[in-house]
């Protein structure tokens, strides 16, 4: 794979993030600027994330960790521009990364592990309870502490940017 | 001091009242527990009181302390309505909590500016449906389904997210609305199956139900869990664990009934 189509990966993979970040974002009825935000922060987030895996072949709940801080980072800077409470839009743009597959995989590993009598096929199905199952654990985790991480550092910065002074 | 004076002092009554139903409101709108209690202090303090917070799924409990004559307190129980997403009104009502700090809001004025924020109206059920189905449609691309998966998903999420507008609309039970929802979205998807439509019909049927996970109340109980909240955390894991096996059985019925279950 050359660079430019490397690129063109990233660019439609965060073009479809932010997609579903905008969907996802008007469940929760935020305004109409903070939809805007967490349609870019997504496509930052998801894009970085995509990169991250593909050439470094970072680890994907640790690629998970490093997006999730950067939506973090980014989240406050915008929370003090627009004035507005940062997990606003910073949640809805982690929805795209949320290990949806995987828990579906799981699941579905526990449904199959349940319905057979096989001793050998079971532990194969056992396996993949646990190996999906950990992973969409750890990628949760790994949102929700990554974008929290800049919350713990400026507490001040970040429950004040709804003050108008 | 002299501005206040001038009219009707508030008793601790009302501003208990208001404060408690600010705070269950900021609850049932989708706000962490220490964003509650921040807010909620912010404006007790401008009025001359302490307040001590306990934040539950079901209820709010909270005693206020006048900082003048602590004899003049009182403890107060609001039970909080159920879940439903609103940030226009959590960042709204964060704001008011600065201005009430940094304007001081006379009472009557907080009072008038709550009931305008709580009553106004929310984006079209319409515009959300159809960001909702793109939504889930470019969920679906960007787990490599092809165009017949990601139409697939699009119109099976229109129709399920349509479903559980109405039963939310009629007040049934959450975790049914969950269940029934993502047995509709997942019935629809998964004929790529029976057809044989495109060579990618397994996404098409995970990801047709991921408009359902309750992202936000998950990432909510780890943030509370975080910041030391433990019990208020792990009520709403358990909360939104539960949906998620909802969303599990909706999934796993419909694929018996297409016959499925060997996959």
């Amino acid at each position: 794979m050359n660079t430019t189509e490397f690129i063109q990966l990233i660019l439609r993979d965060a073009a479809l993030a932010a997609v579903a970040a905008i969907g996802f974002a008007v469940i929760s009825n935020p305004s109409r600027k903070a939809v805007a935000v967490s349609a870019l922060l997504a496509a930052i987030g998801h894009g970085l994330r995509f990169a991250l895996i593909h050439s470094l072949k970072l680890d994907i709940s640790l690629a998970t960790f490093v997006a999730a801080s950067c939506i973090g980072l980014l989240s406050i800077l915008f929370a003090r521009i627009i004035h507005c409470p940062a997990e606003v839009f910073s949640f809805p743009s982690l929805l795209p990364m949320i290990p949806g597959l995987f828990a579906y995989r799981t699941i579905l590993g526990l449904i199959k592990f349940m319905r057979t009598a096989d001793v050998v096929k079971s532990q194969g199905y056992m396996l993949d309870f646990m190996h999906n199952g950990l992973t969409t654990m750890f990628i949760l985790f790994a949102l929700v502490v990554g974008v929290s991480l800049p919350v713990l550092f400026f507490p001040k910065t970040s429950f004040s940017v709804t003050r108008k002074y | 001091m002299t501005q206040r004076s001038i009219q009707k002092e508030p008793n601790i009554q009302e501003i208990a009242d208001l404060l408690t139903d600010i705070a269950a409101e900021l609850m049932t709108t989708g706000a962490h527990t220490m964003r509650i209690i921040q807010n909620i202090s912010r404006m007790a303090s401008t009025f001359g009181y302490y307040i001590e917070l306990s934040v539950f799924q079901l209820s709010i409990m909270m005693t206020i302390t006048s900082k003048e004559n602590s004899t003049e307190r009182l403890t107060l129980i609001k039970k909080t309505r159920p879940l439903a997403l609103n940030f226009t009104i959590v960042s709204d009502l964060s704001a008011l909590s600065w201005d009430t700090f940094d304007k001081n809001l006379t009472y009557d004025k907080i009072k008038q500016r709550y009931h305008d924020i709580v009553t106004r109206k929310r984006m079209s059920r319409w515009l959300v449906l159809f960001l909702v189905g793109c939504a889930n449609a470019a969920f679906c691309a960007l787990f490599k389904g092809d165009l017949y998966a990601i139409g697939l998903v699009f119109f099976a999420t229109l129709f399920g997210f349509f479903c559980r507008q109405e039963m939310v609309k009629k007040h049934i039970n959450h975790l049914i609305v969950f269940t029934t929802s993502a047995f509709i979205a997942s019935l629809l998807a998964g004929l790529g199956y029976v057809f044989q439509l495109g060579t990618t019909p397994e996404i098409a049927l995970a990801s047709s139900v991921l408009f359902l996970i309750p992202g936000v109340p998950l990432i909510n109980s780890i943030l509370d869990i975080i910041e030391g909240h433990v019990l208020t955390g792990i009520a709403r894991l358990v909360n939104a664990s539960s949906l998620i096996v909802c969303i599990a059985l909706g999934l796993f019925v419909s694929m018996l009934i297409l016959g499925l279950e060997k996959l």
